[in-house]
């Protein structure tokens, strides 16, 4: 039972991680139907900033909570206008153009920011201050770590301020409109570009988020980190209904879960095997994901 | 006569050809490790100790015959395929030595492309025992072997850890996976029991699932074979913070100042195997003083890259050219104390292990058991 809740523990948090990335791709899929392949690249850039500018605050002597949501917010900040750059550089100049070029170019964009990386910060892993994540909750055998609850928080107060902001605001609305039709949503004077990248903004700094949790969770971070997590959080919004920002939190809680459970009771060298099984069984039975891509109310 | 003309010229051309390259004054030296990729870190460790080594030889008079010593880095990113591809540009591009390279599963293709060719090759860093049990004839080993290094660990394992179990983790390349096999086998032989051995997949960074599993398991000694220290960081970082109270055993990958540099106080306590390297031994320094200003400090197998390096470019000056087989005849001859170990290669073109087991204190790798005399240093 101990070894069941640990694992449970360990499932949540690494499934945080990927519903956060798995949002950009299910919104920017939403509105413009392209899968933005760049988007892993969000969130190793985030991670960078963030260990950056939460090395200096440190070296300045800032507390603790100054150091976490500083970098933080400067981090969402910054990607959120990296995203806008990307979409105004790659993608809106073939948004009349075939899906696939736009997929392509997307590619080319992810390889480029990569390497644009690696150029600038160096092909070492980069570490993160490990002063601020110490310690945690022990209950018998099972460890819960405040990095852990940490994690679990800040993802679901992100989900939460991202539901209000898409059900609830004027710009929620004018994503949901440019969703369901650019042409329509246009002419009773919703800005597309404007709503378009203020899609690409926030998914970016949901996964620039997530960077800076992966980089204090697990100790560092490195150039190509937005590869292995960005296929699978992809992976994650496909499962739970790409398009669909419920569907997407769901299947990146689901991913998390079966890798960790697969790796737990199963053996560690098969649980992207799981993962992906999972995700082509449920294919299989419901084709556009577990909660659908055309729900058009949830849609974004 | 149209056609016996032809074949003047074509034998003038040859000949002129062939004077030509005698006549050529550069030496070039190929490198070859993973530039790029998770592997990056230890390619340019390799490449910069080999860059060390030929600013040293330039500085002692550089090597007579040859004007210049050009070094020409290839990336293999540790992938077999790439290994071979760059093992035949450096064929092109008329290299007959090479330093390289880094993971075995890329020296063991590519050694054989260069060979062939009859391209001397000193692996500093690839320490599966195919790389010379193959028979090859101008492959040369700077660094130890894995089945060496395994029985070492055992050693350590039964005599001072005085361990009755054993939990592994590898990350699955011909190095990685290779040796953890190898002390699975030995550690069940000596009664150690395997309680499990488990394999992540490259790229990972959450290892909680199987993390958890060895803490419920709780195992004397959790062995953690990686190809890569950062992600042996990254193991130790969360092995510590779920409260794994097994003694941590690694490798020679994971012994790099990134390891702490990465999980700074996790890192305490690690013990590692790697080859005996003296600080104080006249080589070291030298090499330490060219190398540092200006790649900073040494990676775990900048060293052996520069001592590969050397061996290549003594033999070549002794030889007087870059003929293989006179090369090789020069290579075998050698005998000296190099940066790393006391250079002396064998019939199978290794050089001898030393290892030791070294520790985690303080943020620093100290020496710390000598398996010969079973002491601490």
């Amino acid at each position: 039972m101990e070894y069941f809740l640990q694992q449970l523990i360990n499932g949540i948090t690494l499934g945080s991680v990927y519903a956060l990335i798995a949002l950009g791709y299910t919104m920017v899929y939403g509105i413009i139907q392209l899968i933005n392949f760049a988007h892993g690249e969000f969130f190793a850039a985030g991670g960078y900033v963030g260990v950056i500018f939460m090395s200096y605050l440190l070296s300045q002597g800032a507390p603790a909570w100054v150091c976490l949501s500083g970098s933080l917010i400067l981090a969402m900040a910054y990607c959120a206008m990296l995203a806008v750059a990307v979409e105004k550089v790659a993608y809106k100049p073939l948004r009349n153009s075939s899906r696939l070029s736009v997929l392509l170019s997307a590619l080319g964009m992810s390889i480029f920011l990569q390497n644009g990386l690696m150029l600038t910060q160096g092909v070492y892993d980069k570490a993160y201050p490990t002063e601020l994540t110490q310690g945690g909750f022990e209950m018998g055998n099972v460890m819960l770590s405040y990095m852990q609850l940490f994690i679990v928080s800040l993802t679901a107060f992100l989900l939460v301020a991202l539901n209000v902001l898409v059900f609830k605001t004027r710009i929620g609305k004018a994503m949901r409109s440019t969703a369901q039709d650019k042409v329509m949503s246009a002419l009773v004077g919703i800005n597309a570009n404007r709503t378009i990248s203020i899609t690409f903004a926030i998914g970016a700094a949901l996964a620039a988020a997530a960077g800076i949790m992966v980089g204090l969770y697990y100790g560092s971070v490195r150039y190509d980190m937005g590869f292995v997590p960005g296929i699978k959080a992809f992976a994650a919004a496909v499962l739970g209904g790409i398009g669909n920002i419920t569907g997407a939190m769901i299947g990146g809680f689901i991913i998390g879960m079966v890798e960790i459970f697969a790796a737990g009771y199963i053996s560690g060298e098969y649980k992207d095997v799981f993962a992906f099984v999972i995700l082509i069984a449920v294919l299989y039975f419901r084709p556009s994901g577990i909660m659908g891509e055309n729900v058009d109310d949830t849609r974004v | 006569m149209k056609r016996l003309f032809m074949t003047v010229l074509l034998a003038a051309a040859v000949i002129m050809l062939g004077s030509g390259m005698a006549f050529a004054k550069t030496l070039k030296i190929g490198t070859m490790g993973p530039l790029t990729g998770p592997y990056a870190a230890d390619g340019v460790d390799i490449k910069n100790g080999v860059l060390t080594a030929v600013e040293v030889m330039k500085a002692n008079g550089g090597i007579p015959g040859f004007d210049a010593i050009e070094v020409l880095p290839q990336d293999t990113a540790c992938e077999p395929r790439q290994a071979v591809a760059t093992a035949n540009k450096l064929i092109n591009e008329g290299v007959k030595g090479v330093v390289g390279s880094y993971c075995s599963s890329a020296t063991l293709p590519a050694s054989e492309v260069l060979d062939e060719e009859s391209i001397v090759m000193i692996t500093p860093a690839s320490t599966n025992e195919k790389v010379t049990s193959r028979g090859l004839e101008y492959m040369f080993r700077m660094c130890g072997r894995d089945d060496d290094q395994g029985a070492i660990a055992v050693k350590f394992m039964l005599d001072k850890v005085k361990a009755k179990s054993i939990y592994l983790v590898d990350d699955k390349t011909s190095y990685s996976q290779g040796l953890a096999d190898g002390v699975e086998k030995m550690s069940a032989a000596a009664g150690i029991k395997v309680l499990g051995h488990e394999h992540v997949n490259q790229g990972d960074k959450d290892f909680s699932a199987i993390l958890t599993k060895v803490k419920q398991q709780n195992p004397d000694v959790f062995y953690m074979s990686m190809q890569n220290s950062a992600t042996g960081a990254l193991m130790l970082i969360q092995a510590r913070r779920m409260g794994i109270k097994a003694t941590v055993l690694a490798q020679d990958a994971v012994y790099h100042p990134q390891l702490i540099e990465i999980a700074k106080d996790a890192a305490n306590d690690v013990y590692l195997t790697f080859g005996f390297i003296d600080d104080n031994a006249p080589a070291y320094k030298e090499f330490y003083s060219a190398y540092q200003p200006k790649f900073g400090n040494p990676g775990a197998y900048s060293g052996y890259a520069y001592d590969s390096a050397m061996a290549y470019m003594m033999a070549v000056k002794a030889a007087g050219s870059t003929d293989p087989a006179k090369v090789k005849a020069e290579l075998m001859k050698l005998d000296y104390d190099g940066a790393t170990k006391h250079v002396k290669f064998k019939e199978n073109g290794d050089s001898g292990s030393n290892y030791i087991i070294r520790k985690v204190e303080n943020g620093k790798f100290l020496n710390y058991w000598n398996p010969a005399t079973g002491e601490l240093y």
